[in-house]
């Protein structure tokens, strides 16, 4: 820790000789400014800002199309019939025939929105939960002096490293005990009750950055731990906080197994659960829908994300503390 | 001891990042006897704590120690399954490959989350679609889908071996020679980044502004800036990021069952130590050694867990 | 770390409060592992439980996808109109899912009434008491082949009914033959090293890209085949190996040979056609002639190539002292040992089996029905594919010499085992007959218990 001090001690006494004109790089416009207008730059350094620009996007746009090939693969699969998949595994179909999401959209029980809405109620309760309980619990861990904690830190993180399939079991006696089993319970609850431990530590994690000053601040201005909590650390935890809302939105949009495990009957079943039943290694596999209705389910976490990011990318603009 | 810090008292940048970088142990009255505002803001963990998690935990515990296989109810054998684990080949395989699993993909997964983040924290314009796209293959990673796009990709006819083609290499079976299999799956972690990317950026985001202006101010230029601000403020991010992605990687199940096909294959190099869990528990029926077997885990990971904490004395950096 | 005086007194109660909720909850958990008992009972014993009492809720549990999710939606329509008085909650999922579902449900004692069977799992089941002796249920079987019957019977217990029969049978393109210019062997007489020649010269005459035939190894009903037709038998009736070593490696070697030939495709292409099931496998994408498959799924094998395919009877069948070809029942309907309602769910499994309306529904979907009277009875509702099927399985009908026992306890493993040990042989990393030792250890140590 005291590395990092001192080097950040150490900069500020080298940055406070006169600074030398070659600070700056090309397409550097970013944080800081220092006051120059970028009319008076020499000409050769905006053209060479411009290609540096450029080579950067066609670069980071490559790289996309690599990354998102697979995706792109299965959109275009799920516009071919079945048969045709595996025939012709080409990028571009030669027809494109919708009847896979029409098809894929009516094939189980109720029609696929049911899935999808089921899917979203979980994912409600799920988003709730953790965004409540684990921002109090991470500020009890970052922020509160008790006994044991070190202790309860351990324990906390112990809980995730246990694979869910030895658990499950047990878990499945105590809900079936409880009477919970094929209800959406099983699955909120233990949000509520803070179970995802990892949301706790990414909390705890971004709470101890945050100036301890602010909290002083506050307290010498009159204010409790519950005021702290709501009024300082939860406004600027916003990344922190839509980091877990966006994880467990995915998470939760995704997690096959408990779901499986805890709901039985089809009118409860949630989106992984659906996709699943359109391929069976055994007999007859609808290829076709399955891409299609993964495209459609993959539609709401896109736009989850595309929404959480701008809560993402608010951080600490404040200059000043106030 | 307490003095107004000096950003209240209009001191220059210098000193005000001097005093909000040191590591001033702060004592406030208020530090001692927080514990019963601890049992408020931590009620619903202990709740959830006793009734859901501590239960199971403590059933799968003891059931390590007995010959469970569901249908019945389970036998005390005692020690049994954790000598047989240790005299079994295909645990010991799950073992080499789980390890060799999680120390090369999470490096290169971790590498690239944070090039990337930091390429698009700002600074350029269609950020927000960039991230999206850099997303997406996360929000894949655990699909059925996914078993025939990574065929599509790395199989003997995949796309892989089309572009290797090109250079006049000849390509290999990726996805189901026993010697590259794992690779494939390690492609596989390092595809879905954007999980931590996307917590990257938010750390990245968290970082004070202030502290960036100051520093630019004094003239520091963006390297400076990047090596003695971003940094070591990144650090608890990276890491939270590097321990999570540790535990994350050797719990790993989904994806190894979706790309072997269930069973691990082929020729068990692709089995990873959940997996195998897996298998035991509900295919073999033999819930006592899949108990056991993720009790040993737990130690494997405490412990690494543990170093981990310790080793971040040296190199995380937090400002409290 | 210190506490207030008052916080002590209050962590340590709050701290023996959770220790103690978190035993009760370990106490209650081990107290439910496990099936319970009372009920039917497995084994056929016990005074018959009193008449019940309805309305009815029984639950019904399968395995499949979504077309056949579909059809036995409805026909559980069907049976509630005319049984209004019991309701049918239906519990579907995929084959991977269905295990681990069926198994957590046992544990806790949530049994469904009416399970799917699979003769691979079965013994498991069975053994432990979960399965109820059918005999002892009102179901008529009148009119199901007592051959076929057997292969739910363990220790002369009913504990599955089988739904349907299918066959392992070659599935062969003749388009893909004449292309290649070679004839499509005659089935009644060929041997295993015709079907070796065959491939390799179908490979030859085709170009590159398509192969005679895909591997057989990944499944063990084609050892089982060649095992019996040497008189051997892969589980015999007393649940243990029966098949020699030299029989098992004879079955590896085969592949090793059409390798080198050229008839089938490399270790690596091999692996990924395999995991690409019927429609993304050789024959589905037009780049193979031939294949070993279940008859029932002739339907998705002929819809992803777009060819005519044929099916052929195994090589070999002349060859030695018997045929070793035999009716797979492609699952059984089973009664929880627990159910509260065992007459409903009998009148249930009843309806599925004999009720010509199910069946209609049914097809062939579940197998060629069990009960031959309604097999006829739906023959003209076939499509040709369908019906090609029947038709085959009535050709062979007079050579099958007998059912194979149901496989014992532990079985389920040999799926993978067989998995693995071919892809070792595949790749050359073992030979035949280390792999014929490792595969007998390890089967025996799976069924040990």
């Amino acid at each position: 820790m005291t590395d990092a001090s001192t080097t950040a001690q150490t900069t500020t006494r080298t940055a406070a000789r006169p600074p030398s004109g070659t600070g700056r790089g090309p397409g550097g416009r970013g944080a800081g400014t220092n006051g120059h207008p970028a009319a008076v730059r020499p000409r050769g350094r905006q053209v060479g800002a411009r290609v540096g620009s450029v080579l950067k996007h066609a670069g980071l746009i490559a790289f996309g199309f690599v990354m998102l090939y697979p995706l792109l693969w299965m959109l275009a699969s799920s516009f071919k019939p079945n048969a045709l998949i595996f025939r012709e595994p080409g990028l571009i179909p030669t027809d494109i025939d919708l009847s896979n999401y029409t098809d894929g959209w009516n094939a189980l029980l109720h029609p696929f929105s049911h899935y999808l809405i089921n899917s979203a109620l979980v994912v409600l309760g799920s988003l709730l939960g953790n965004l409540l309980s684990c921002s109090l619990a991470a500020y009890a861990f970052a922020r509160l002096e008790f006994k044991g904690k070190r202790l309860w830190f351990a324990i906390m993180l112990m809980s995730i490293m246990l694979p869910i399939h030895v658990v499950i079991v047990p878990q499945y006696v105590l809900f079936s005990q409880l009477e919970w089993i094929n209800t959406f319970l099983p699955l909120i609850v233990p949000k509520l009750l803070a179970t995802d431990a990892f949301f706790i530590f990414l909390m705890v994690q971004f709470f101890r950055g945050i100036p301890r000053e602010l909290d002083e601040a506050a307290t010498l201005d009159g204010a409790n731990h519950l005021r702290i909590y709501l009024q300082i650390m939860l406004p600027l935890s916003m990344p922190a906080l839509a980091t877990t809302a966006i994880f467990t939105f995915i998470w939760t949009w995704n997690d096959f197994f408990s779901q499986l495990i805890f709901l039985t009957r089809p009118e409860m079943y949630t989106v992984p659960i659906a996709l699943r039943t359109f391929v069976d290694s055994t007999g007859n596999s609808s290829w076709g829908s399955l891409f299609a209705m993964s495209i459609v389910s993959l539609i709401p976490v896109f736009i989850a994300f595309l929404f959480g990011q701008k809560y993402l990318v608010k951080g600490i603009a404040t200059t000043g503390i106030k | 001891m307490v003095r107004a810090p000096a950003s209240r008292r209009g001191g220059d940048p210098v000193s005000v990042i001097q005093e909000l970088s040191s590591t001033r142990k702060s004592v406030s009255p208020r530090k001692k006897g927080d514990g019963r505002w601890a049992l408020l803001f931590l009620a619903p963990w202990f709740v959830g704590l006793a009734l859901i998690t501590a239960g199971p935990m403590g059933a799968s515990l003891y059931l390590s120690f007995t010959d469970y296989d569901l249908l019945s109810a389970p036998e005390w054998v005692g020690l049994e399954n954790y000598t047989r684990m240790f005299e079994d080949p295909r645990f010991l395989n799950s073992l080499g490959v789980t390890f060799m699993y999680v120390f090369v993909s999470v490096p290169l997964q971790l590498a690239a989350a944070l090039g990337l983040a930091l390429l698009l924290d700002k600074g350029m314009r269609g950020l927000a679609l960039y991230r999206s796209v850099y997303y997406l293959p996360s929000l894949l990673g655990g699909s059925v889908a996914i078993a025939i796009l990574w065929r599509q990709i790395f199989g003997a006819d995949g796309l892989v071996n089309q572009v290797l083609a090109i250079f006049g290499v000849q390509g290999q079976g990726w996805v189901s020679h026993p010697d590259y299999a794992l690779g494939t799956l390690m492609a596989l972690n390092v595809w879905t980044f954007g999980a931590p990317m996307v917590i990257f950026l938010a750390g990245l985001r968290q970082i004070p502004q202030m502290y960036y202006e100051a520093a630019s101010i004094d003239g520091a230029s963006r390297w400076r800036q990047f090596r003695s601000i971003t940094v070591p403020l990144l650090t608890p991010i990276i890491f939270f990021n590097l321990v999570l992605q540790l535990i994350e990687a050797f719990q790993s199940f989904t994806r190894a069952f979706v790309v072997s096909g269930g069973n691990g294959g082929p020729s068990d190099s692709t089995l990873l130590y959940t997996l195998y869990l897996y298998l035991k528990g509900f295919g073999s029926l033999d819930m006592g050694y899949a108990s056991a077997m993720a009790w040993f885990l737990l130690l494997i990971i405490g412990g690494m867990t543990v170093v981990n904490f310790l080793a971040s004395k040296y190199w995380v950096f937090y400002d409290d | 770390m210190s506490t207030t005086g008052n916080g002590l007194p209050l962590r340590r109660g709050k701290r023996l409060t959770a220790s103690a909720a978190g035993l009760a909850a370990v106490a209650l958990t081990l107290a439910a592992c496990g099936g319970g008992d009372s009920g039917i009972g497995g084994g056929g014993d016990e005074a018959a439980p009193a008449a019940e009492e309805c309305p009815c809720e029984i639950r019904f549990a399968w395995w499949g996808s979504d077309t056949r999710h579909e059809s036995t939606q409805q026909i559980i329509e069907a049976f509630e109109a005319e049984n209004p008085d019991i309701t049918v909650v239906p519990d579907f999922t995929d084959w991977d899912g269905y295990w681990d579902k069926l198994a957590t449900s046992v544990a806790a004692g949530d049994t469904p009434d009416v399970i799917t069977q699979e003769e691979r799992y079965i013994s498991d089941y069975a053994t432990k008491n979960v399965l109820a002796d059918m005999s002892a249920l009102d179901i008529d079987t009148s009119k199901v082949d007592d051959s076929v019957l057997a292969g739910g019977q363990i220790d002369g217990a009913q504990y599955g009914i089988p739904t349907g029969i299918n066959a392992y049978a070659f599935v062969a393109d003749p388009e893909l033959f004449a292309d290649a210019g070679v004839e499509v062997p005659d089935d009644t007489t060929w041997t295993w090293e015709d079907y070796v020649t065959t491939a390799n010269e179908v490979s030859k005459g085709a170009g590159d890209g398509v192969w005679g035939t895909q591997d057989y190894g990944f499944n063990e009903a084609g050892l089982n085949v060649m095992a019996r037709q040497r008189g051997e038998t892969l589980f015999t009736p007393e649940g243990e190996l029966g098949v020699s070593e030299q029989t098992v490696a004879d079955f590896f070697q085969v592949s090793l040979d059409l390798m080198e030939g050229g008839g089938q495709p490399d270790a690596a292409r091999t692996v990924e056609y395999q995991a690409a099931g019927p429609e993304g496998g050789l024959l589905g994408t037009n780049q193979g002639a031939m294949g070993v498959w279940w008859t029932n799924q002739l339907g998705a094998l002929t819809d992803s190539s777009g060819h005519e395919l044929e099916l052929l009877r195994l090589p070999g069948e002349s060859e030695g002292e018997r045929t070793g070809m035999y009716y797979k029942p492609a699952m059984f309907y089973s009664v929880s040992a627990d159910t509260k309602y065992p007459e409903s769910s009998a009148k249930f499994v009843d309806f599925l089996l004999n009720s010509e309306e199910a069946a209609k529904v049914m097809l062939t979907d579940r197998g060629l029905p069990a009960n031959t009277e309604v097999r006829e009875a739906i023959l003209g509702d076939l499509s040709p594919t369908d019906q090609k099927v029947a038709d085959f399985m009535a050709d062979i009908e007079d050579e099958i010499v007998d059912t194979p026992p149901v496989p014992p306890h532990g079985s389920a493993e040999l799926a993978d085992i067989m998995e693995r040990v071919n892809t070792e042989v595949l790749f050359e990393r073992i030979t035949p007959q280390e792999a014929a030792t490792q595969f007998i250890d390890e089967v025996n140590a799976a069924i040990a218990d």
